[in-house]
């Protein structure tokens, strides 16, 4: 049942106007963090005031202006976009006190606090989108907004890592821009709102082009290997940049543009006949591994978290190629469960960095005596990644797993077995450092980390154990990854 | 209703004629009272040319006989949706002559700035002449006027530079007019008639296609020079770097668009009489469009004075535009008349954008401008909406084109040249992004730059104006392509149609 409702545009413009005015007003302390933290609560209730209705299966729609003849800025909130709406807007809110702790010491925050919050309103708008062009104009609006993130630190080396990024992701745009003309082409719409557009009567080598243009494009964002070379270059930003952007807002935005396309472009009877998705989900499942096996290698704790985030984005990328129920489940649920877990690490990494100055590896040892609290948050992080039952990353093991036994392609199973192996390998021994080790010399007396920083963290965590273990409760986010399965699938 | 007063079409032409050559014996040397009087000029021809667009919108083209002479025996104005170019020219115009305000007073001689503001409103009148009229020698006397008072507004600061970059721009102007001429001359040979729509009907009943190919031929060879398609696009960047910003602004947005606009008129006489193939002409602007556009990019990139990096960045423009003209599906030729409209509108906006910072700092370099982000925060502000819009980036005047072109590209079954277009497009954004990290994100060289401040508000407003537009344009895109489509609709219209 579709419903016009204005609130699936105020959710992405509450973030738009914010940035206004954060950008007005910002140079004042008070005011800044006044408008950042108003607008990130306004906007989580505005999309959970949605969350029942999505639950009962309304989607609102709303459309903004006409773009071009026939195609009109659009926002419809179905049941996959509201997932993505929740966990980014809740995610924001908790960033944005993260943020608040950690920038203090920084320049530049009014453009920080500004664009941080231009970020969050195209993630939304992404979300939201209800046409390919609507998803496209958000998805590049998003790249440039990133960008004086990425940079932050004005450095040379910043310099570079922002060039790369924009050379990466642009050239991702101006695939996807030939793939949705393309697809209008084809087509004749752009709509997301069904699954699957794309006539299957269509010449199989047009299909084969536009199918590997859009997942190109959106899977430079995705770090699909070879297109991941950019993200752990970024990682120079700032921490509570690297946590929003790489764990949730940019990469995820990736992951959502094919799902999208596989889902609602292309539609899962198309592809299971056209065969595409088989070499994509090899592709995925070599990534999970090899970025895995990079990550073992790193000694800078943000560039392992980096390798970690290509690894677990390739988890949503094979749980869309196996093209079946249970995966494609797994594939959703990952947004959070990636997103919560990740973001929790990235909070330890930054929390660490500021009340110690350490960010490699091997300076870690005895760090679990002075901030035990951060770091039983990273334990739990870790568990979620190792795939222990009833953390959240146990869930799209399973859901990937029994989707690749239904799909029939058992060797994907053993892929998610390898990968649960390789995290326990690269986040245990951090763990195992922390607590088991005593501190080289003497501990450098920090405490735990001030508050800001802190409660942020341990909220992250606490809530990958809440996903963990309430995946049958009705009214949590699962029951909505189910709604969007149930509806790609027509079920 | 007001607008379908018949007289408007040659008011439109007439005011800044009529203001521009008043404008010396009005100012009687003060250049305060000139800038007036030009305002007022421009701002009436603006208002004249919007009573144009609200007619043609509602009724379709229409056509003015001077002294009652029917066409083809009298001279002829037609109006038609691409003719509304002279709206923008008219509005761009009034927007640089309100910006030259303030610029005019620092740079330019006092004893020259009443003749700077006639040369500024002749150069207009000809650009809405070229836009209306609805005959081929008219069509000539236009092109000179602009080309004439271009050259002059090229070498008006007197420095030696100018002088040189006006001269170059002479010889090739000159030569191109000479083609344009003689193509025009075949055009009566064979068909008896200056009169476009006239020629066109003529044209079927032709026996021997090659005079009528050679014509072609040498118009469209004289119009690329104008609008500087690579190769003969060797003038356009001293000339558009060394002019007063505000002048820039003019010759980048609306006169290099002269040899596009008559190429568009030269297809409407030539396209449905079947006389002559067009498809050796349409694979030539192809080409010749992709290589512009990487031509261009490839040349700013090693550019280190700002309006040097815009002047080549134009060239690039024009090669999209040439290239959905080449495309000739109905997308890609919708997409490259409104950029002929968009370009100009953010063309202009990034060329006072610069001219506002090089009159505050006195720098033109990237590597002094650093920090001038900080120094001028609205002004680098608009500088770099444009920078956004004319990489084409959604959802701004720029992206139409893209999208529109490479909408074409696939329509006319020409998918490498979606794919040269938007990947070329990434390398355009190589030097602007260079631009944006200068001003914002580079450590400055020079404390002035750091504290100059924005501009007056004379300059600032236009700026603003003209930044905004890059923004509205792209998120009311339906607008001005629902409002070009009839024109493209009727070229394309099949023969007899």
């Amino acid at each position: 049942m579709e419903t016009v409702d204005v609130r699936v545009l105020l959710a992405p413009a509450i973030s738009f106007a914010c940035s206004g005015l954060v950008f007005l007003m910002g140079r004042n302390v008070f005011w800044r963090r006044f408008w950042s933290l108003g607008a990130a609560t306004l906007k989580l209730v505005v999309v959970m005031s949605m969350l029942p209705g999505a639950l009962r299966g309304t989607t609102y729609v709303w459309r903004f202006i006409e773009f071009t003849p026939g195609i009109s800025i659009a926002f419809r909130a179905d049941a996959l976009g509201m997932f993505f709406a929740t966990v980014s807007s809740t995610l924001w809110l908790v960033t944005t006190v993260f943020a608040i702790g950690y920038m203090e010491p920084e320049h530049a925050k009014v453009r920080f606090f500004g664009f941080f919050a231009l970020c969050v309103s195209t993630t939304v708008g992404v979300a939201f989108a209800e046409n390919l062009l609507t998803l496209f104009v958000f998805y590049e609006t998003l790249t440039i907004c990133t960008y004086p993130l990425v940079i932050h630190e004005e450095t040379p080396e910043a310099l570079r890592a922002g060039r790369k990024y924009l050379a990466y992701t642009l050239s991702g745009g101006a695939c996807i821009l030939l793939g949705s003309a393309l697809t209008y082409q084809v087509a004749g719409t752009l709509t997301l709102s069904k699954p699957g557009i794309l006539p299957a009567s269509a010449d199989p080598r047009t299909l084969a082009i536009l199918f590997t243009t859009l997942v190109a494009g959106f899977g430079v964002k995705a770090a699909i290997i070879p297109l991941h070379g950019w993200l752990p270059s970024a990682m120079v930003a700032p921490t509570p940049v690297s946590a929003l952007l790489h764990a949730v807002a940019v990469v995820k935005v990736g992951a959502f543009g094919i799902l999208r396309v596989v889902y609602n472009v292309f539609g899962v009877e198309l592809l299971r006949r056209l065969g595409f998705t088989v070499p994509l989900a090899y592709l995925a499942a070599f990534t999970i591994i090899a970025a895995s096996v990079a990550a073992l290698f790193q000694d800078n704790l943000k560039r392992r978290l980096a390798y970690s985030t290509v690894s677990q984005l390739s988890y949503i990328v094979l749980g869309a190629a196996l093209l079946t129920p249970a995966a494609a489940c797994a594939a959703v649920a990952h947004i959070a469960n990636q997103a919560f877990a990740k973001i929790t690490m990235f909070f330890v990494a930054g929390s660490i960095q500021r009340t110690t100055g350490k960010t490699q590896i091997h300076e870690l040892a005895g760090i679990g005596h002075e901030m035990p609290l951060t770091m039983a948050a990273f334990t739990v992080a870790s568990l979620s990644f190792v795939g222990v039952p009833l953390f959240a990353g146990f869930i799209t093991k399973w859901y990937l797993s029994l989707g690749a036994l239904e799909s029939g392609m058992w060797w994907f199973a053993i892929v998610m077995l390898a990968s649960s192996l390789l995290n326990a390998a690269y986040w245990l021994p951090i763990v195992y450092l922390a607590f088991f080790k005593g501190p080289h010399g003497r501990g450098t007396g920090s405490g735990e980390a001030r508050l800001l920083l802190l409660v942020p963290t341990l909220l992250c965590a606490a809530w990958v154990l809440v996903l963990g273990t309430t995946s049958d409760v009705p009214g949590m986010p699962f029951a909505l990854a189910r709604a969007a399965v149930e509806f790609v699938f027509k079920m | 209703m007001w607008w379908q007063w018949a007289h408007w079409l040659p008011l439109a032409v007439l005011v800044p004629l009529g203001f521009g050559v008043t404008t010396p014996a009005v100012a009687g040397g003060d250049g305060g009272r000139a800038w007036r009087w030009a305002v007022l000029g421009s701002a009436l021809a603006a208002a004249t040319t919007l009573a144009l667009v609200v007619r043609v919108a509602r009724e379709g083209p229409f056509s003015y006989a001077f002294g009652g002479w029917n066409p083809p025996y009298g001279i002829e104005f037609r109006f038609d949706e691409v003719g509304a170019f002279a709206f923008v020219v008219a509005s761009l115009g009034m927007l640089a002559i309100v910006f030259s305000g303030r610029y005019a007073e620092h740079a330019l001689d006092p004893a020259r700035i009443p003749y700077f503001y006639t040369l500024l409103l002749l150069d207009i009148a000809g650009l809405i002449g070229f836009s209306v009229t609805g005959d081929l020698f008219n069509m000539y006397v236009f092109m000179e006027i602009i080309s004439l008072s271009s050259y002059a507004l090229v070498a008006v600061s007197g420095e030696r530079t100018a002088e040189m970059a006006a001269f170059k721009y002479l010889v090739l102007g000159a030569v191109s007019s000479l083609l344009v001429l003689f193509g025009i001359g075949m055009v009566y040979g064979t068909t008896g008639t200056l009169n476009l729509a006239d020629a066109a009907r003529r044209l079927g009943g032709v026996g021997s296609a090659v005079p009528v190919a050679v014509a072609i031929a040498l118009m469209a060879a004289g119009f690329m020079v104008k609008s500087a398609l690579f190769p003969l696009h060797v003038w356009l960047p001293d000339a558009h770097a060394i002019a007063p910003s505000p002048v820039s602004a003019v010759l980048s947005g609306l006169v290099v668009k002269v040899g596009l606009l008559g190429t568009f008129r030269l297809y409407q006489v030539v396209y449905r009489t079947g006389i002559v193939d067009l498809a050796a002409l349409d694979q030539l602007f192809l080409w010749l469009g992709a290589i512009s556009i990487v031509m261009g990019a490839f040349f700013a990139i090693f550019q280190d004075d700002i309006k040097m990096m815009l002047a080549y960045s134009t060239i690039s423009n024009i090669g999209y535009i040439v290239m959905g003209f080449g495309l000739a599906s109905k997308f890609a030729l919708i997409g490259a008349a409104v950029h002929i409209f968009n370009h100009a509108i953010i063309k202009s906006a990034l060329f006072l954008a610069a001219g506002a910072i090089i009159h505050q700092t006195g720098y033109r370099r990237l590597s002094e401008l650093r920090g001038a982000g900080r120094g001028m925060p609205l002004t680098a502000a608009a500088l770099s909406v444009g920078a956004v819009s004319i990489v084409g980036i959604p959802p701004t005047a720029g992206f139409l084109c893209k999208w529109y072109i490479a909408l074409g590209a696939f329509e006319a079954g020409r998918a490498a040249f979606g794919f040269a277009l938007v990947f070329g497009a990434l390398f355009i954004f190589v030097y602007y992004i260079r631009m944006v990290n200068a001003f914002y994100f580079q450590e400055p060289v020079h404390a002035d730059v750091v504290h100059a401040g924005d501009p007056p508000l004379s300059m600032l407003v236009p700026v603003w104006v003209l930044a905004g537009l890059c923004l509205a344009m792209g998120l009311a895109g339906k607008i001005p392509l629902t409002f070009i489509t009839p024109a493209i609709s009727r070229l394309l219209a099949p023969i007899g149609g």
